[in-house]
């Protein structure tokens, strides 16, 4: 798909979801000598966050289980605990959201890397892999960040989808 | 690409600093942090910034931290690192601590440098004579008249 095709299909996006796991982070687990977990995530996300929700998109957090360490982030970045959606039923979750909120499949974006992405990728009206996700996130996704997971694709993203909907320009202007 | 705007202006504006403030997340960070699973968070800062903003003050060049954006004081645990505390200014408004900053040291915009990489720096650059960007892809960079080689956490002071 081209960009303006994408851009036509950003368009019509009213909330964004969010895989963690290559996403949000660069899809590697660092482990301490003593068997602490940690996992890298971007700061520039958080701008990418906050440009989406200043702009009247949702934003939510869809993985397996919600870790502490998913919380944290979710505070940093201004989400909501109540949009931490630890579920691996992706596509029963989607379900769940969209009968609460009102929302069509043509007003979500689905940001996703891996296989377990594949179904709700489909589904959803706009769905984006990151640059080093699975050849058969890429497959399947309108569009394909230049960046990679944990390196910033909220942030692109966010400009991306602001931009094809005009509003960009007016979340710049706070910062002139 | 390292400098791709005109390096000749850049160096002139170079000559006249005299504060040479900057970021701390996406310049002396990758804009990056590790959370465990406790919740714990960890931030990595390179090095050899510290020989970078050393050789300024050594050069009689004031160093200003302008922060933002740190989460849990890291950047003044850098600056304290450096023993640069006494020039680190947490704020919300970059323009305006750099307006003070200007008139206590009683210089004008044209003798302050700044180094940043994200919108919350844009008000910033547009003030100072030098302005650079750290060398992230992005069309903020383009504010800048120059755009350090390296990228950030690797250098860019």
């Amino acid at each position: 798909m081209g960009k303006s095709e994408a851009a036509e299909k950003a368009r019509n996006v009213r909330f964004v979801i969010l895989d963690i796991h290559g996403v949000l982070t660069d899809n590697t687990l660092y482990y301490t000598q003593d068997g602490i977990k940690s996992e890298l995530f971007s700061l520039h996300d958080r701008l990418g966050v906050k440009a989406l929700v200043d702009s009247g998109i949702g934003v939510s957090f869809l993985t397996s289980k919600i870790s502490r360490a998913d919380e944290q982030m979710g505070k940093i970045y201004g989400i909501p605990p109540e949009s931490l959606w630890g579920s691996s039923a992706k596509i029963g979750r989607l379900d769940e959201f969209e009968k609460d909120s009102g929302l069509k499949d043509e007003n979500i974006c689905y940001v996703g890397d891996e296989m377990i992405d594949l179904g709700i990728m489909k589904r959803v009206f706009f769905s984006v892999a990151p640059a080093d996700a699975s050849e058969e996130a890429r497959g399947v996704a309108d569009y394909i960040t230049a960046a990679g997971g944990g390196k910033g694709v909220v942030r692109e993203l966010a400009q991306f989808i602001l931009e094809a909907q005009g509003k960009w320009g007016a979340f710049v202007e706070q910062f002139k | 690409m390292a400098f791709e705007k005109d390096i000749n202006d850049a160096r002139g504006r170079a000559r006249k600093v005299k504060l040479f403030a900057h970021d701390i997340h996406g310049v002396l960070t990758a804009n990056t942090l590790f959370c465990d699973v406790e919740g714990n968070r960890r931030y990595g800062f390179w090095h050899m910034d510290g020989f970078g903003d050393l050789s300024l003050t050594a050069n009689e060049i004031k160093i200003a931290y302008i922060d933002t954006t740190s989460i849990d004081g890291e950047g003044l645990f850098r600056a304290k690192e450096l023993k640069l505390d006494k020039f680190y200014y947490p704020t919300t408004d970059k323009a305006a601590k750099l307006e003070e900053l200007k008139t206590e040291m009683g210089i004008d915009d044209l003798e302050i440098g700044y180094l940043g990489c994200e919108l919350s720096d844009v008000k910033a650059m547009r003030k100072v004579g030098f302005a650079v960007a750290t060398a992230t892809p992005s069309t903020r960079s383009k504010l800048s008249p120059t755009t350090s080689p390296r990228p950030p956490a690797a250098g860019a002071p």
